[in-house]
């Protein structure tokens, strides 16, 4: 996370929004210093330093976060996974840069990751794994947020955590749903919102310099095989859920996932290669319902219509 | 050797001296991880300080979450999400008497005007018991707490945290050794954009939870916020002020709210010293800290960090010179890690320079160690009183508008 979260709440009483929203962005801080990779006192760093030698309870909504990143690398086939730690701090995403990428690589590896609902516990099933819950903060974050303003009857809202990660609450007035460009170019894409969250991962987004003065490393990183994807790709996700729609994103950017069952697949979702510095986005079928849809604004994209 | 081997090991030696020096070392603190069983723990009041506590118990070695209690659902719903497999309750006395020696700590972290009645029942329960400072939202209550707790004979900590921040604990043995020197001037504020109010999810709950609004039961910031900063210049000088004068007004969440949202204080020392203290909820410029100045160095306090600002003419120490700096306008302030020793040992003093925790974290943590058998806390029943007194008498100096003269009478407990 360690980025700039904004929202923007539609109501009648101003004092009563503003108390709303602060409570809504106390929790967004306190997620952080949970979650949070950089930060040596984190829950997540805790499970980091035990879970390796026994259960390591954590409390509910970590649990779930734990939870749907792991549906998510699944259903990628380890393309998202949360146990990409070590290659992270391998490629200096991390404070302490360690040189060894191969050993890193080797140390990925969710299957070792177990889960007990039951309990609420976490434990590895082998010492050298560790978490990085990055791909999927900011929309844990903004679920957690969303949760506040909706016990407080907050019915209109929009949220974003970095630009990248959009939670919308209902419409604002007179709209049938929040409108989000995917990008900055005028013909962008727009992504209509309602009750639903979007997130975009492109690959050049955050980098880290490169020692051998290559160009700088993209973010995304392949757990596979421990580089950090190509530049130029994008991908875009609408879903009901913040946290799903951030993994799947990032899972999308490194695979063209099957999405085979309507049930499960993302309410929209789109791809981009940029091209000359330009993304051109590419129309994917999906199970778009309602309100919540990807609207392609350059025709020379209409053409480019593929199943999924 | 080289340049750089030369810096290093004279950053690593100059640590060594400093810790030597001046003490302590995080992985010397009494730690809890060495217990048996986990101390049972039930937490009263699952608002925001509440789940503050919640979050940082989740990191806390040999402690375990038995129970949460608040009178509003929706709070203990959220509270509950943080404590696997914690019971809950709406009233703290059915806790009590449900879980007899099940618990044995119960943290207090209701509004303060409900302290009381959960700390007492706690007391005369056997309970050990740690309680959010202010105490209470009067000198008679806070005075019922400090004597209950005495009576009680066991663990009783007042959460005053700047008495168990390892980085405080430091700085103040910078400050005791006579780095500072003759003390002129003592300066803090507390500044955040924040409205002080709290949404309800029921209509009905409003006013309870804005209870830090209402002029009748609200300490003010002064209480709320004061009393830890107050308590801070109690810590480092020993001594308490003896009068304190103070003014407010409304001038940024003009709701039709009474209770000031900025205030100042002059907190009068004996030897005709002052601590001039601010807070304000419209601005959040430099937030929260405190100053002490002296002719030889100011030390300025920021809750996870610290710095030492040494005059010109300051004798040198020697260790500082490879210490870590950090310049703020016109001034280069050497910052004071606690646990340097360790971190310079292993080439990591850098990383060091902020607390890894919540300020919080070490006042529970410093509770616990005491609750199972540690000794005594960091600040007790008689430290949380003086201060809640001041902290109350400095609300009163604004509402009145008069200065305040502060007997120590107040301060026994009785």
């Amino acid at each position: 996370m360690a980025t700039r979260f904004e929202l923007v709440l539609d109501g009648e009483d101003e004092g009563r929004l503003r108390a709303v929203g602060e409570l809504a962005l106390e929790t967004i801080a306190e997620c952080e210093r949970t979650i949070s990779p950089f930060l040596s006192a984190s829950l997540i760093a805790r499970v980091n330093a035990r879970a390796g030698k026994g259960w390591v309870e954590v409390d509910a909504d970590t649990f779930t976060l734990l939870e749907t990143a792991q549906a998510v690398r699944r259903e990628s086939l380890g393309a998202f996974d949360v146990t990409v730690a070590p290659v992270m701090e391998a490629l200096g995403f991390r404070e302490r840069a360690t040189a060894d990428l191969a050993a890193a690589r080797g140390a990925v590896g969710g299957d070792a990751l177990l889960l007990d609902r039951e309990r609420s516990a976490v434990r590895f099933a082998r010492e050298d794994l560790s978490l990085d819950v990055g791909g999927v903060g900011k929309g844990h974050a903004l679920e957690l947020a969303r949760e506040v303003l909706c016990e407080h009857g907050i019915e209109r809202a929009l949220l974003h955590g970095g630009t990248s990660t959009v939670v919308a609450l209902g419409a604002p007035p007179a709209a049938e749903a929040w409108s989000v460009a995917l990008g900055p170019e005028p013909d962008a894409p727009l992504a209509h919102l309602r009750d639903a969250a979007l997130s975009v991962s492109a690959s050049h987004g955050r980098t880290v310099p490169a020692t051998d003065g290559t160009a700088g490393r993209g973010h995304i990183v392949d757990p596979h095989t421990g580089r950090p994807l190509a530049g130029g790709i994008a991908a875009a996700v609408i879903d009901t859920d913040a946290r799903r729609a951030d993994a799947r994103s990032t899972a999308l950017c490194l695979a063209r996932l099957p999405f085979c069952d309507p049930d499960r697949a993302p309410l929209a979702w789109a791809r981009a290669v940029r091209v000359g510095g330009v993304p051109r986005w590419e129309r994917a079928a999906t199970a778009e319902r309602g309100p919540n849809r990807i609207e392609h604004r350059d025709p020379r994209h209409q053409h480019r219509a593929q199943t999924a | 050797m080289t340049d750089s081997d030369r810096r290093q090991f004279l950053s690593q030696a100059g640590g060594t001296l400093a810790a030597f020096a001046f003490q302590p070392d995080l992985a010397a603190r009494r730690g809890l991880a060495g217990r048996d069983e986990p101390l049972p723990v039930a937490l009263v009041g699952a608002g925001r300080q509440g789940r503050a506590i919640l979050g940082e118990l989740q990191k806390l070695e040999g402690a375990r979450v038995v129970a949460v209690c608040d009178v509003l659902a929706g709070r203990l719903r959220s509270g509950l999400r943080r404590a696997q497999g914690a019971r809950g309750y709406e009233d703290h006395r059915k806790l009590l008497e449900e879980l007899g020696d099940a618990v044995d700590s119960v943290i207090v972290a209701t509004p303060t005007h409900l302290h009381r009645e959960v700390v007492i029942d706690a007391l005369e329960a056997g309970k050990n018991v740690y309680c959010e400072a202010p105490l209470a939202h009067t000198t008679e209550d806070a005075r019922a707490i400090a004597a209950a707790a005495r009576a009680a004979g066991g663990v009783f900590a007042t959460g005053l945290q700047g008495r168990s921040n390892p980085v405080y604990q430091l700085a103040r043995s910078f400050y005791r050794s006579g780095c500072v020197r003759d003390l002129a001037s003592m300066r803090a504020q507390d500044f955040k954009k924040q409205s002080w109010r709290t949404p309800a999810s029921n209509p009905a709950d409003e006013a309870a939870l804005n209870w830090r609004l209402d002029p009748a039961i609200s300490p003010g910031l002064p209480g709320e916020l004061g009393t830890q900063q107050f308590d801070v210049f109690h810590y480092y000088r020993g001594e308490y002020p003896v009068s304190v004068r103070g003014r407010g007004g409304v001038f940024v969440h003009r709701d039709g709210r009474e209770v000031p949202d900025t205030v100042t204080c002059e907190l009068g020392f004996a030897d005709g010293t002052s601590l001039f203290w601010e807070a304000c909820l419209g601005n959040s410029y430099q937030g929260r800290y405190e100053l002490l100045s002296g002719s030889m160095a100011a030390i300025k306090l920021a809750w996870s960090h610290a710095w030492m600002f040494k005059e010109a003419d300051a004798p040198t120490q020697g260790w500082e010179v490879y210490a870590n700096r950090q310049t703020f306008h016109n001034d280069e302030g050497i910052t004071l890690i606690a646990d340097a020793t360790q971190l310079a040992s292993q080439g990591k003093l850098k990383e060091g320079v902020g607390l890894p925790h919540a300020p919080l974290h070490y006042a529970l943590e410093d509770y616990l160690v005491a609750a199972a058998g540690g000794g005594e806390p960091a600040c007790g029943a008689a430290e949380g009183l003086r201060a809640t007194v001041v902290g109350l008498l400095a609300q009163r100096a604004v509402t009145s508008g008069e200065e305040q003269a502060i007997d120590p009478a107040l301060f026994e407990i009785g």
